[in-house]
């Protein structure tokens, strides 16, 4: 590509690259670049392409764990640069934001025009991160994903950028590019901004939770919710402490909300706590910060889904067959609405990463899908945390050598250690 | 492989009446729902009419070994020329891949074959408490397969979504004839998101032969309300500060007195004759909050300029009211001997602004131009009267049709909010994306067919792809061997 007038040499940016305090899975790059436009980015990574250089695009930091431990490593992109606000219309519902923009910002420059983003995630995660990482939390119930609010994107390749989408909510103008990169964990490209359509705040909120006998009995009380005319936001079943419960997120009008919390507790008969507006809020963002990627030394985070109605088996499998390998579990939560398990798994085992590969095999048989979504680096050896290996993966190949075939971005880290 | 062999062995797939080939046969599949003019047309060598995957599939191999470009077609109702051939290629009808293979309640999910019929769907869903979201105008014909091709919209996706946010995995053919599935019953499948890239990719990447579908639960209660406004502007700002009172309606569709008046007559949708514009808006939910934000929405419409509001919660009433809307097509016979249906997006806030440039292009080219959107998000139907047996009356047709989708681009918009791309629209492509953006839409493209095998000649600008796929792979090598190639 043609060299940006008065932008930095690549080459110099690179060799120039100051070190950085950051590793990813225990490899320390030897520099951090911190570019300024889509075009340095661009630039940079062609020069990488160039010099067979691996680079780790970096946002918030929060999802560092996430994916098999890099291949290579020698530099990081950090997109701290390509943050703010671009274009936000509020009576449009439209936002455009720079990749590197906090999520935690834009909800607060969302909320002064009543408009928010329903997403779970924490405030210093990046707009380009979650992009990249997809990781959803229980609010996915309501809302979708960001998947279903990206209405556009700007993406900087090894000596490219392209945009895709635009800054309309409704669009079939070629091919559906955003949706390809959600998820891509940054292994196509280098998300320089994103375009949302976004939603008016509900006007209010109530958490409702109810305690339950046991796992069994908490996963009988979700389905009776769901059966309902109720459509809560989010719908879980957690231990605390020792003991089940389940949380019923609901979002609306205070008038309906009132009527539907009467309903959920005819419902059920346990014990009911209920949390309004800024009281419940907190609780859920509480709630997911315990699934944080960021562990301790001898933890890790696994996920596994399935179709909705095996949801009661898949836990009760997991709960019955982890601790057998060693593993205590601080943490359980079940979405039996949307057919997922997080389970925080500690360890002393002498070999954590024999258990740790055992327990995603046991995972993979009970559910569709299981996943290592964080881990000490001296655990995952010897298998792909991302689990079985889908039958696409060549064609996932094909579409990786698109769009980066010198390996630059995040070699090793996706799927089948794309 | 000459003509003859050929349609002997797409016989031997599928049995002797699953093949047409001859002339009169063959002219049928030279259209779809575009209009001649607007869209390509082209002869295919032969129809198939597989009834399985395996056939399908095997159809694909013989394509792929005798070279041969194949288009898959559902019910032909699209607007945009993707279901037409190339001239000489082989066309795939799934038409008779049309059964509902499973309907689960507890999961919400249905599966399906491409050729099922998205009202049928949501018809046989319905007694279960579960429907479809995603309802194109043309849903009484229109096919699943077609959706998914097209990421088809709807009046109801304002508040439900189109159909990429339906659908959770796909059965495929790809180019070379594997069958694979992408997505499925569990969320999180690892890896790139193929289902998503299939979803509106319309043909080019794959053949859908089977799709599992996200069911949606029937609202407890809905709402229907007409408010009948003097002008677009009066309704445009009615619909804009709906929407800034925090109220998303489950569908918000304008109609202008042109629409209006073709409507009327024939259909007795109750709709004021003398009105400007009138607004439809679907509330639903439970019932004591449907109540609740109709009241909220009348009262903004009131506050607008409505002079009259009128709210239907029975059955049949809601679909007197949606009659008016649906039937706008049909109408437009009474009118004029050809219409042209156009389809374009801009910023919400900017319809006032489009309204009055259609009306100056209207006026410009001596061709009427009834306007029906789906006006919550931005997605406007810009209807063009003409006489194709009047010399002239095509091409300037075609020309205000260009001069609609320039506008909407220069204030933000998008070339298409739910037909697609097509052969219709492909030399405008350059207008919104640059070659690079182009480039990497090709590149996904290759990375799922590379031979270009798959509905040649759509999306992108007429004689791009091949070219681009080359420059692509120079790049590819020169990377491979570090040369620094841009």
């Amino acid at each position: 590509m043609t060299p940006v007038p008065g932008s930095p040499d690549p080459a110099k940016m690179l060799a120039e690259a100051p070190f950085v305090e950051v590793s990813v899975d225990g490899l320390v790059p030897g520099g951090m670049i911190e570019p300024e436009s889509a075009a340095e980015a661009a630039a940079v990574l062609a020069e990488g392409a160039r010099h067979r250089f691996a680079c780790a695009p970096i946002g918030g930091g929060t999802k560092l764990a996430l994916g098999n431990p890099p291949e290579r490593l020698d530099v990081a992109l950090s997109t701290r640069r390509l943050g703010g606000i671009i274009d936000y219309v509020p009576t449009d519902l439209v936002l455009s934001v720079g990749g590197g923009t906090k999520i935690g910002d834009v909800r607060a420059v969302l909320a002064e025009h009543g408009q928010g983003l329903p997403i779970d995630a924490p405030d210093d995660a990046t707009i380009g991160g979650l992009i990249a990482t997809a990781l959803a939390g229980p609010r996915r119930l309501g809302y979708g994903t960001l998947r279903d609010l990206l209405i556009g994107i700007t993406v900087a390749h090894p000596g490219r950028i392209t945009h895709a989408g635009g800054m309309v909510v409704k669009n079939v103008s070629g091919f559906d590019l955003p949706r390809v990169y959600h998820g891509s964990l940054g292994t196509l490209g280098v998300v320089v901004s994103a375009n949302f359509k976004v939603l008016p705040l509900p006007r209010h909120e109530t958490t409702l939770l109810v305690a339950c006998d046991g796992l069994t009995e908490a996963l009988a009380a979700a389905r009776r919710v769901r059966g309902s005319r109720l459509r809560p936001t989010a719908l879980e079943v957690t231990n605390s402490g020792g003991a089940w419960g389940m949380a019923v997120r609901l979002e609306g009008r205070p008038d309906t909300l009132e009527a539907a919390a009467e309903e959920i507790q005819r419902l059920d008969e346990g014990d009911v706590w209920t949390l309004e507006g800024g009281e419940s809020a907190a609780w859920w963002r509480d709630y997911f910060a315990a699934q944080d990627l960021r562990l301790g030394q001898d933890e890790a985070l696994l996920r596994a889904s399935v179709r909705l109605r095996d949801s009661a088996e898949l836990a009760e499998g997991a709960l019955a067959a982890l601790p057998g390998l060693g593993f205590n579990l601080p943490l359980v939560a079940v979405s039996p609405a949307l057919g997922t398990l997080v389970v925080k798994v500690r360890t002393e085992a002498a070999d954590p990463a024999t258990a740790l590969a055992r327990g995603l095999d046991l995972l993979g048989a009970l559910a569709d899908y299981a996943s290592v979504l964080s881990a000490p680096v001296a655990w995952k050896r010897g298998f792909d945390v991302w689990g079985k290996t889908p039958d696409t993966l060549d064609l996932m190949r094909s579409l990786k050598h698109e769009f980066d075939p010198a390996r630059v971005l995040n070699p090793g880290r996706f799927v089948g250690f794309i | 492989m000459d003509r003859a062999a050929l349609i002997d062995k797409l016989r031997d797939i599928c049995g002797e009446g699953g093949v047409f080939h001859t002339p009169s046969d063959l002219m049928v599949y030279e259209y779809d729902g575009g209009v001649d003019g607007a869209v390509e047309t082209g002869r295919p060598v032969a129809v198939t009419l597989p009834t399985t995957t395996e056939q399908v599939a095997a159809i694909v191999k013989l394509a792929h070994a005798a070279g041969i470009p194949v288009t898959a077609r559902g019910a032909g109702t699209g607007l945009s020329g993707g279901a037409i051939t190339e001239e000489g290629g082989i066309i795939v009808a799934l038409t008779r891949m049309d059964r509902i293979v499973e309907v689960d309640r507890e999961d919400r999910t249905a599966l399906v074959e491409p050729g099922v019929i998205n009202l049928e769907l949501s018809e046989a869903t319905g007694p279960q408490g579960m429907f479809f979201a995603p309802d194109p105008s043309s849903q009484k014909a229109c096919t699943i397969g077609g959706n998914v091709a097209e990421n088809s919209g709807g009046p109801h996706c304002l508040k439900y979504g189109v159909t990429t946010n339906h659908i959770l995995g796909l059965e495929v053919v790809l180019p070379d004839g594997r069958v694979v599935w992408t997505g499925g019953r569990a969320s999180g499948a690892p890896g790139y998101d193929l289902t998503g890239a299939l979803v509106g990719s319309e043909g080019m990447l794959g053949i859908v032969t089977k799709a599992l579908v996200k069911l949606t639960p029937n609202p407890e209660a809905i709402l229907v309300q007409l408010a009948a406004f003097p002008d677009i502007d009066s309704a445009s700002q009615a619909t804009s500060k709906i929407i800034a009172a925090g109220i998303i309606p489950a569908a918000l569709e304008m109609m202008d007195n042109l629409c209006i008046q073709a409507v009327e007559p024939q259909y007795h949708a109750g709709y004021p004759m003398d009105a400007g514009a009138v607004l439809l808006v679907e509330t639903d939910g439970s019932a004591e909050e449907v109540r609740a934000v109709g009241e909220e929405i009348a009262a903004i419409c009131r506050e607008c300029g409505a002079t009259e509001v009128r709210i239907a919660t029975e059955q049949g009433e809601r679909d007197r009211l949606w009659k008016g809307r649906k039937m706008v097509l049909a109408a437009m016979g009474r009118l004029s001997p050809n219409y042209y249906l156009h389809d374009t997006v801009v910023p919400r806030s900017q319809l006032p602004a489009t309204v009055a440039r259609v009306a100056e292009i209207s006026a410009d080219s001596g061709l009427p131009i009834a306007n029906v959107f789906h006006a919550g998000d931005g997605n406007l139907h810009p209807l063009m009267l003409f006489d194709r047996r009047k010399p002239g009356d095509t091409e300037r047709m075609l020309e205000a049709g260009k001069e609609i989708i320039k506008f909407c681009v220069s204030v933000g918009g998008a070339l298409s909010g739910e037909h697609g791309i097509g052969t219709e629209k492909r030399d405008y492509m350059t207008l919104v994306y640059t070659a690079e953006d182009l480039a990497a839409m090709a590149g996904l493209k290759n990375a799922f067919d590379p031979g270009g095998r798959f509905n040649p000649g759509k999306l992108f600008p007429k004689g791009y792809v091949c070219g681009e796929v080359r420059a692509l792979r120079a790049q590819a090598i020169a990377q491979k061997h570090g040369i620094y190639a841009w």
